[in-house]
């Protein structure tokens, strides 16, 4: 009996700190009108962060041993002038050295480590307009190493883990009855409550790094707006994929547009010569169109087909008489096949992409062509996008410098499409303009099986 | 003092039986299953020399405050994994290892790492397709398309080999709390797949499993690779 009241009492203390948080984050929640200074100042560091610190170092290396960060002088150039005019003048924290660098990934996301290592994804430098949209997502993220959350969420998630482990053992000696069906209960839900409160924490710190990063972005002459422009950026889902779980570490992004639009008020009104100069397109892509060609070549990579299509008729926009983006939007084309170049609104509800995603799980790409080329609207878009493909490859080679990867794309289209004698031919030329390209072996092959 | 009777003691066995069940029904599996593309079984190709890229093993220390990151022993355990491979391979089929590095391309060093990360995020996509109908390896439906030979690897390379795997090891706080509670013990997963380096053909796939810490396992994870390239023929 007294057991059970000790299991009982402990049961109800655990389950009132776990289920608590939530409703107190909410009133913790700053108000929109105020940001806390942009460096913790009390923070210490403790055996714990000092662990994590040296993880994160040896993480920093592996991306770069494994071929992940991109070593382009001229984007790191590029993303530490940005990154360094965010900064507050004179800064030292202990701890940090500032990188900035592009992460060759296609998904657009961006993220810090406490060591001061920022890392913008090229899938994300893709997406953007203008430098402000990179300030902004570079503000956020500076803030959070300048306020030391990464350390702070480690802390946190750690004494909910130990919460989940003591709840467990709880639920295992339960005793029966009532009190026992509920230990038992709480038990298999503590990890989702308990997540439920990270959750909720971490909300705080991105809602804090949001409007923070405001401060910066207006203290370095840029825009501000930009980055409710950004958000709405991310809100584009062209590969269907951003799925909606019930954890989610940043707040949803209309909230997101909502707090920081009316966060902005009257700070959007002031507008420097500076500011409007940030705000320019040309200037932004002349930068970002080698990090966006890189980035076509990973999402093709990935069978990101549509999002390479997005991106390909990006740099056809602003260059239309480069020869290089030409041949890339027909690589586009070639690559999406029977499938639509755009999600229908049916297809981006939530219970459509999760099912898409699972089918994505089981099937290999040749199957779901064949899938997709087995429907009407399937056997149409490949049609309508072979010919599309066809008719930019020839663009490509009728442009100033004309890019010798177009023979090869156009062999390959020939290729598939059974036009045998013209596919050699395209490849021949290939090899012929490109006498050292890496892919030689491939195609020699690919003319020898032709020829048998 | 206790007086137990003989009802007493068969309930303590069947307890403990139970028990015993309950753990090994809780730890992982230690299945070796392997599974070979037909060109391979009807000895149509035989892998003489293959090329192991970089692999990918992460390893984690479950505790009382959650998982801690392994970064260093990670890596350590990584190399070994393809050292033990490289060896088992080589004294049990007669494959030999060929250097992963490559004929310079043109573009020098950083394009030859970038084309290797790429293909390594190529098998990723492919990974979980292969898992989920391990199967269908012996169907020979899974490739990565000839675009493997952009790889440029040594021309004597018939195969590539991807290795992946995770795993964790407990702090003695977790262990006891493991032992006295249930939960997962210390383990270790291996994904392993062997590529065809000119059709990019899955050839094979195994995926063998390991008890105990993974960090500290030598000879226990020879003896799982030793079992799971079992049904391979040697290349003798």
């Amino acid at each position: 009996m007294k057991r059970a009241l000790v299991v009982a009492t402990l049961c109800f203390s655990i389950a009132f700190t776990s289920v608590a948080p939530p409703a107190l984050a909410q009133k913790k929640s700053a108000p929109v009108e105020a940001t806390p200074p942009p460096v913790n100042e009390e923070f210490k560091f403790g055996k714990v962060d000092l662990e994590l610190f040296e993880q994160v170092q040896l993480l920093d290396r592996r991306f770069e041993r494994e071929g992940l960060v991109l070593e382009d002088e001229a984007t790191s150039a590029f993303l530490t002038r940005i990154g360094k005019s965010l900064l507050p003048k004179g800064l030292t924290l202990e701890n940090v050295v500032w990188k900035f660098r592009a992460l060759r990934d296609p998904q657009p996301n961006a993220f810090a480590l406490p060591n001061g290592s920022i890392y913008v994804t090229t899938g994300l430098l893709s997406l953007m307009d203008n430098e402000s949209q990179l300030a902004a997502v570079i503000a956020h993220e500076l803030t959070h190493v300048m306020r030391r959350h990464t350390y702070l969420q480690n802390r946190s998630n750690r004494k909910k883990f130990l919460t989940i482990n003591v709840m467990s053992a709880i639920g295992a000696y339960a005793p029966g009855g009532l009190v026992g069906t509920v230990i038992t209960i709480a038990t298999a839900v503590a990890p989702f409550i308990v997540m439920a409160t990270i959750f909720g924490y971490s909300r705080d710190l991105e809602r804090e790094a949001d409007l923070k990063g405001i401060d910066m972005m207006i203290s370095a002459e840029y825009p501000p707006e930009e980055m409710v422009k950004m958000m709405k950026i991310l809100k584009r889902d062209i590969e269907g994929e951003n799925i909606r779980f019930f954890y989610n570490d940043h707040p949803a992004l209309q909230e997101r547009i909502n707090y920081l639009s009316s966060y902005l008020g009257g700070r959007a009104d002031k507008v420097t010569p500076q500011m409007e100069l940030n705000r320019e397109q040309k200037a932004y892509f002349n930068s970002a169109e080698p990090i966006m060609r890189h980035d076509f070549n990973l999402e093709i990579n990935e069978a990101r087909f549509r999002s390479a299509v997005y991106l390909a008729q990006r740099l056809t926009d602003f260059n239309p008489t480069s020869s290089e983006n030409a041949y890339l939007l027909a690589e586009a084309y070639r690559s999406l096949g029977p499938r639509a170049p755009e999600l229908t609104e049916q297809e981006l509800t939530n219970s459509a992409k999760k099912d898409a995603a699972k089918k994505r799980e089981k099937r290999t790409l040749e199957e779901e062509e064949r899938e997709l080329l087995a429907t009407a609207a399937g056997q149409e878009n490949w049609k309508k996008h072979q010919q599309k493909a066809e008719e930019l490859y020839l663009r490509s080679l009728s442009l100033e410098q004309p890019a010798p990867a177009a023979h090869r794309g156009l062999g390959m289209l020939y290729e598939k499409l059974g036009r045998t004698n013209e596919a050699i031919s395209a490849y021949e030329k290939y090899l012929e303009l490109a006498p050292t390209a890496n892919d030689r072996e491939r195609i020699q092959r690919r003319i020898g099986t032709l020829r048998k | 003092m206790r007086i137990t009777s003989k009802s007493d003691k068969s309930f303590r066995m069947a307890l403990t039986a139970l028990f015993a069940l309950v753990v090994a029904a809780m730890s992982p599996l230690a299945v070796r299953a392997q599974f070979l593309h037909p060109k391979v079984t009807s000895k149509q190709v035989t892998i003489r020399n293959i090329v192991i890229l970089p692999a990918k093993v992460q390893v984690v220390r479950d505790s009382m405050k959650g998982p801690e990151g392994m970064a260093a022993e990670s890596e350590e355990l990584s190399s070994r994994v393809e050292k033990i491979l490289a060896e088992v391979l080589a004294s049990q089929k007669h494959v030999a290892t060929v250097s992963g590095s490559v004929a310079p391309s043109s573009d020098g060093a950083t394009d030859q790492k970038y084309s290797v990360a790429d293909f390594q995020s190529k098998f990723d996509l492919l990974l979980p397709k292969i898992m989920k109908k391990r199967g269908d390896v012996k169907q020979g439906r899974f490739s990565m398309g000839d675009e493997v030979l952009n790889l440029n690897l040594d021309k004597t390379a018939d195969a590539i080999v991807f290795i992946r795997g995770q795993g964790q090891a407990l702090t003695s706080g977790k262990k006891a709390f493991t032992l006295l509670v249930g939960g997962k013990w210390a383990y270790l997963k291996l994904q392993i797949g062997i590529v065809d380096a000119h059709s990019g053909e899955v050839l094979l796939y195994t995926d063998p499993a390991l008890d105990g810490d993974p960090t500290t396992a030598v000879d226990r994870l020879r003896s799982a690779l030793e079992k799971s390239f079992k049904k391979l023929p040697a290349a003798g």
